[in-house]
């Protein structure tokens, strides 16, 4: 094998980095939707997208994908089955993310901003380690949803995986923004976002707008935990601290409220630690990551694409 | 009302598990040992991501004690195992540690598998008088932590150097690269006996990547190696981790074999890496095919009480007590000190793992096994000497 060039390790990392982005965009893009809507930085999300991966998990083990044995390998499942699972596992979230809204934040809705982001931390750490309690804290086998096939683009290797990831993330992307700009329910959304009361006045359904925004980013968080899962089978109950918290730094980067912000704040994040990582240490990767958080913030405290709006007084 | 009652049903689970860990503290006060009984405190990583060091530790652990005691003890008097979970963190180990020694009073402790744990909790015991017998931590510097800490394994510096010389010598490879985690004692010590003697021989290192924290994603760590084009790839992790990274590294197209130590070994090896880990291999405490009459009915009867196959963490945990009862034996008695005095004069040990003696630095001198891992098995490819070895 040839000596591999510097361009091509470059443009190898830039392609891990955009898959890792990938993810963590699609987890930014939650949110950031209710943080657009209800100011509120939903810390649970995390625990969603971890709640995403078990449910896919159980849906492969009742269906019988699973080995019985330790010693045996878990078996390939079909795409049809895939999707089937994906859409089972949306659905619980999109529910568990309501249930958590309708529990946890809508009883505290006029309590000022403080109690609820506590809420939001106290709901994180009750799925974490209520988690624990319930999955157990070894970690599970997730099954191969696809034969890995690697691919090579001119010495840049790029597995099956991580084009599914990418082009998943970005077609959930995509519709999403459709769905915001451009459909009723969506305009109910942003007419949320910018005033609530008078939205109310207008007569949207201002609870069931919420509940809605919960559904979708709980569904995304889903989607992003199965993704992450075929990729590196192996989930624990703890999976989605690490993620949760670089999406976060993805939507505050990218701005937050703003989706196609949380998309680029995703990319971007994923492609410099993947760039710090391969050029210089890995170990530094996640330090060169806030730093950069912290310069964005500091040059424009809004974040990359988000808007500047005066204090609601 | 039903969902309001699980929801609360939810939170008291959740509350439970999060108390568990003070409730360790609190232990019982009617502790002394009393008369009759030898208290044995075992710390293991019986939850978590390590978990199976743990519990096939502890079941080769109470396969001794049951044989221990069916035969009527030691001196007349029984053995009795209080066993604590470490949740495979270092800093948990140090407060079961606190626990076992102040509360329950053990009179010797056993554990842990992992380097990191067996170096906090050690200092604890030292200071508390109490001898530990750590059964599988590989790292030099757990018998650094004072003079009443001990091990029935062998050793990092040996054990990296047997790997370099069979990468070296015996596969003939000249091209390594090396990947560890840079937080773990355990990861970080073999790494750089392992760099150093595979120097020495006149090998080359052609990467060395660290990675930090509770990572399950190798991608970039892999790239970086698969630019440097490798003949072996030196992975001195856990069996936790070791799946993902041979995933990871299948998945970039790179086809050399992976070496580790006795880390990987686990009951769940070869499900969490799938066949990534075909024709890799790592070394292990014991050679299961040995026609030793010690070996073959441990193997017996670990089968017959908990019908699973055993693995050398189990065989380790056997040894420890059976080490143990060797030292009350020659000591002369039960208590912390003369089970450390006891200790100290091991000699000629027999044991499941081979015969050793505890030398001046309370380590034990013992050969490695090289496996290589196929479709569903491992199979024995060279036991090495400490004496092989210069």
């Amino acid at each position: 094998m040839a000596e591999v060039s510097l361009t091509t390790e470059v443009l190898q990392y830039v392609t891990n980095g955009v898959a890792k982005g990938s993810t963590y965009a699609l987890m930014a893009v939650g949110y950031t939707l209710v943080y657009g809507v209800l100011q509120l930085i939903n810390f649970a999300h995390a625990e969603v997208y971890m709640l995403g991966s078990y449910f896919a998990w159980y849906q492969a083990k009742w269906a019988g994908y699973l080995p019985d044995s330790k010693g045996a390998r878990a078996e390939t499942v079909p795409l049809y089955m895939v999707a089937l699972f994906v859409a089972g596992a949306m659905a619980a979230c999109a529910l568990a993310g309501m249930l958590i809204e309708r529990l946890a934040y809508r009883p505290l809705r006029n309590a000022g901003r403080l109690a609820p982001l506590i809420t939001a931390i106290g709901v994180s750490l009750l799925l974490q380690y209520g988690g624990q309690v319930v999955f157990g804290t070894e970690p599970k086998l997730f099954p191969t949803f696809a034969e890995t096939v690697v691919y090579d683009a001119g010495g840049v290797k790029i597995p099956n995986t991580n084009i599914y990831i990418v082009v998943t993330s970005l077609v959930l992307m995509l519709g999403l923004t459709f769905f915001v700009n451009k459909t009723r329910p969506g305009a109910a959304m942003r007419a949320c976002s910018h005033d609530m009361r008078t939205a109310r006045l207008m007569g949207v359904n201002v609870n069931a707008t919420i509940s809605l925004t919960f559904a979708i980013g709980s569904a995304l968080a889903a989607v992003a935990g199965v993704l992450v899962a075929m990729d590196q089978p192996a989930i624990t109950p703890l999976m989605g601290v690490r993620i949760g918290l670089k999406a976060f730094v993805a939507a505050v980067v990218g701005g937050i409220g703003s989706i196609p912000g949380a998309a680029l704040g995703g990319l971007l994040l994923g492609v410099s630690e993947s760039v710090v990582s391969g050029l210089w240490k890995p170990v530094y990767s996640e330090a060169v990551a806030f730093v950069f958080l912290i310069v964005v913030l500091l040059v424009k405290p809004s974040g990359i694409l988000g808007k500047s709006v005066r204090e609601k007084v | 009302m039903r969902k309001a009652l699980s929801v609360i049903a939810f939170f008291a689970m959740a509350l439970a598990a999060l108390i568990g860990g003070c409730k360790d503290k609190g232990g019982d006060n009617n502790s002394a040992a009393e008369a009759g009984e030898i208290k044995i405190g075992v710390f293991l990583s019986l939850s978590g991501k390590n978990a199976d060091f743990g519990k096939t530790t502890k079941n080769g652990i109470m396969l001794a004690v049951d044989e221990i005691n069916a035969a009527g003890g030691i001196g007349g008097k029984k053995l009795v195992i209080v066993d604590k979970d470490t949740r495979s963190q270092p800093d948990q180990a140090q407060t079961v540690a606190k626990a076992l020694a102040t509360s329950d009073k053990v009179a010797v402790a056993i554990g842990s598998v992992e380097s990191g744990q067996s170096i906090k909790a050690a200092p604890v015991f030292q200071e508390a008088g109490i001898p530990m017998v750590s059964p599988s931590s590989t790292n030099p510097d757990v018998t650094k932590q004072g003079d009443r800490i001990f091990r029935v394994c062998y050793l990092d510096d040996f054990q990296g150097q047997a790997c370099a010389t069979f990468a070296y010598k015996d596969l003939g490879l000249k091209k390594a690269a090396i990947i560890f985690a840079q937080d773990d004692d355990y990861s970080k010590g073999l790494a750089d006996f392992f760099r150093a003697s595979f120097k020495a021989l006149g090998g080359t290192i052609v990467e060395d990547v660290a990675f930090q924290g509770e990572v399950s994603e190798f991608k970039d760590q892999v790239s970086k190696i698969a630019a440097a084009n490798p003949e072996v790839i030196f992975a001195p992790v856990y069996y936790g981790s070791i799946g993902l990274i041979a995933r990871d590294f299948r998945k970039q197209g790179v086809k050399a074999p992976l070496l580790g130590g006795d880390g990987w070994e686990s009951p769940q090896l070869i499900q969490l890496a799938g066949e990534t880990l075909e024709g890799c291999y790592f070394g292990y405490h014991y050679d299961p095919e040995d026609k030793d009459e010690k070996v073959q009915s441990y193997l017996k009867n670990y089968k017959a009480k908990f019908n699973t196959e055993p693995n050398s963490l189990s065989a380790l945990g056997y040894d420890a007590v059976y080490t143990v009862k060797a030292a009350i034996e020659l000591g002369g008695g039960a208590s912390p000190d003369q089970i450390t005095q006891g200790l100290r004069k091991v000699k000629d040990f027999h044991g499941v793992t081979g015969t050793y003696s505890i030398d001046e630095n309370r380590n034990a001198k013992k050969p490695i096994t090289m496996l290589k891992i196929g479709g569903t098995s491992l199979s024995k490819v060279k036991v090495i000497q400490p004496g092989d070895l210069k």
